[in-house]
């Protein structure tokens, strides 16, 4: 077990393509650290180059307080799981587990006694001497599970694991590394662009963009603080609604200009956000549940038309298209085109398309984001 | 006890729904196909046919049509010293593909797995020589053989061959390799191995269909070639079966059972190899086509 720091990492693909720049990140001993965001934003870069597959172009990367740049992979004491699993097709399970330990030079005996002691964790006993064809996906999967953990590395690193099977079992398997994880208590990093799997496994999360880290923190930190627009738009599903509009903090009140809509926020925000004293444009950030749906007009609230209906069972989510306005949401692009909401409302709530209904922003929850670079402007925790 | 089928009755056979005829089609289209394949068949086997009639008859009964003698193989074996031929042939097959294994198959994972300067280059340098036919660089070969004294035994053919068997299996290995996933390679180096580590105990085991088929197509080549045995191999006792059989040929008068005794003899081997490594062949040269 050992701690994990990426000093300034980068790395540079041919003369100018940066797939990670300037990483810097401790992860701490037994930390489950996610690696989330989107294709090609540097997150399995970062895993490779912590398993020594890619070279390291600039910074500095430790495993526990050794700097690993030039160490083999072989050296650095860590297990990976791979996205397609990368079992070994010609060895039976028990070899593919073993394998690890058969090239340190462990005793027969002792490779036999960590065999079977991994294969009882992953409940695999009766399929040791199965070659891997013969095994179904989340039995391939739990191998090279079984193939990490008997190493007793150093760091587990695992690059989107459950991308290959199906929905129920990703969900039964995520339950059964994060039991593992926490079983071993050895530091892992985990690769995803699910930010379900982020949020549901990981202890902190990391989320990437275009080869930059945007934000490290708890899932539910990164949920309810979202450092910038893109987490705010990443982390969540359905994902935050974003829409840009006009606010002004004065005479005692936070006004939210949507177009020829205004609404009123509580005094309080200005203390915890540097909000504009006079119309400026911002980015107002509101998750579809904290759209609330009120009986009638008041100061608060929001004049929209049901544009779509989506019933998921559990809950309905409502597509809503601000009146009356020349805002736009975010993904929009251009101006002067309606605001779209996403609400996320009770499974018995009774909405058709083409309904008008009043929403109010629940007061405790908006988030305001700068328009031109998309950080936030919460300046307190 | 058993019960017999009864036919059925003629008003059964009315009432029976008539096949579709897609299906009475395709029925059609395998007898088509049957009857294709049994002419090829019976074209590719004729030859032996004929080669193990002839060699089970005297020349006198050859030529009159009839009759059985072993006396074609007497001659044969009084003529030529044709196992010693024989070994000297699996002598040099089993040497050069060796050599060909040894480099083709490093070769084929370096240009498929590794990133190297020039590799694309290289690459097509190399495969661009299995363009070049034999006869266009025998002379030069002959003159470099004859230069390291060489032309005697085994040993310089065996480098001919391997030199000509190279590219082809390089290719081949290279080709199989570009279908085996990158993760399992960088599977075996996280677990702790060099990349001689991967190549000796996770490639090698992986690509038995890939060293089948260069063992194979190989052994079919070497086997059945003349020149280059004619011309490199120049010690009577070492001389390999097809010469053998280009002796017999061009006595002053051609015993043709005994001759073709000689051709069943050495076609046979090719045929074993043949047969014993079959089921790799397809999956050997197909795989990585469809990446």
């Amino acid at each position: 077990m050992a701690e994990i720091i990426f000093d300034g990492v980068t790395k540079i693909f041919g003369d100018d393509i940066r797939a990670v720049d300037d990483l810097s990140l401790a992860i701490a001993e037994g930390e489950f650290m996610v690696f989330v965001g989107p294709s090609g934003c540097g997150k399995t870069t970062a895993l490779r180059m912590l398993a020594g597959l890619e070279d390291i172009t600039s910074g500095s990367l430790s495993i526990g307080g050794r700097i690993v740049n030039n160490v083999l992979p072989k050296h650095r004491d860590v297990a990976m799981v791979f996205q397609n699993y990368a079992l070994y097709p010609h060895m039976s399970v028990e070899r593919n587990i073993g394998f690890a330990l058969k090239i340190r030079g462990d005793s027969k005996d002792e490779i036999k006694r960590k065999v079977d002691e991994a294969a009882t964790i992953l409940h695999l006993n009766d399929f040791l001497d199965r070659r891997p064809k013969a095994l179904s996906g989340g039995q391939r999967q739990r191998v090279a599970m079984g193939r990490a953990i008997v190493r007793n590395p150093q760091a587990f690193l695992m690059d989107e694991p459950l991308s290959n099977l199906d929905a129920k079992l990703r969900v039964e398997m995520r339950l059964e590394i994060a039991r593992i994880q926490r079983l071993l208590g050895v530091a892992t990093v985990y690769v995803t662009h699910d930010q379900v799997e982020a949020m549901t496994m990981g202890d902190r999360v990391a989320v990437m963009r275009e080869g930059k880290l945007q934000q490290v923190d708890t899932p539910q930190d990164l949920y309810d603080r979202p450092a910038n627009e893109f987490v705010a738009g990443f982390m969540g599903s359905p994902p935050m609604n974003l829409i840009r509009c006009h606010a002004s903090a004065g005479n005692d009140r936070v006004a939210v200009h949507f177009g020829h809509q205004v609404i009123e926020l509580p005094w309080n925000y200005t203390s915890s956000h540097a909000l504009p004293e006079s119309g400026l444009e911002v980015v107002v950030g509101v998750r579809p549940e904290d759209v609330l749906i009120v009986d009638g007009a008041s100061t608060n609230t929001l004049e929209t038309r049901v544009e779509r209906r989506e019933a998921l069972g559990a809950e309905i989510l409502v597509h809503l298209s601000l009146l009356d306005t020349t805002t736009s949401s975010t993904s929009d692009g251009e101006l002067s085109r309606p605001v779209s909401l996403v609400a996320k409302m009770g499974p018995r709530t009774k909405v058709s398309v083409g309904d008008i209904l009043y929403v109010q922003l629940s007061p405790e929850h908006a988030h305001f984001f700068d328009a031109t670079n998309g950080d936030s402007l919460r300046t307190r925790p | 006890m058993t019960t017999l089928a009864t036919p059925p009755q003629e008003s059964e056979r009315e009432e029976a729904p008539p096949a579709p005829p897609s299906q009475a089609r395709r029925h059609v289209g395998r007898w088509i196909l049957f009857g294709m394949m049994l002419c090829v068949a019976v074209i590719m086997l004729y030859p032996f046919w004929v080669m193990i009639i002839t060699s089970l008859k005297s020349e006198t009964q050859f030529l009159s049509g009839g009759g059985f003698s072993w006396l074609s193989w007497k001659t044969l074996t009084d003529n030529i010293p044709i196992f010693q031929e024989v070994l000297s042939s699996t002598i040099v097959c089993s040497a050069s593909i060796f050599v060909i294994l040894c480099v083709g198959l490093p070769a084929g994972f370096a240009f498929s797995k590794l990133r190297f300067r020039a590799s694309t280059t290289i690459f097509l340098g190399l495969v661009s020589a299995m363009m070049v036919p034999l006869q266009a660089i025998l002379m030069p070969e002959f003159v470099n053989v004859t230069k390291l004294g060489l032309t005697g035994g085994y040993f310089g053919a065996i480098l001919v061959y391997a030199a000509l068997g190279t590219p082809f299996s390089t290719f081949l290995f290279t080709t199989y390799f570009r279908g085996v996933p990158d993760e399992l390679i960088e599977a075996g180096i996280v677990d702790g191995l060099g990349y001689v580590g991967v190549l000796g105990r996770l490639v090698v085991p992986i690509a038995v269909p890939a060293i089948a088929t260069v063992t194979v197509l190989q052994f079919i080549q070497i086997w059945d070639d003349l020149l280059v045995g004619l011309l490199f191999i120049q010690n009577t006792s070492e001389r390999p079966i097809t010469v053998g059989l280009a002796v017999l040929a061009a006595g002053r008068t051609t015993s043709i059972p005994a001759l073709m005794a000689g051709s069943l003899v050495s076609a046979l081997p090719a045929m074993l190899v043949y047969l014993g490594f079959q089921r790799y062949l397809v999956k050997g040269l197909t795989m990585g086509i469809d990446r």
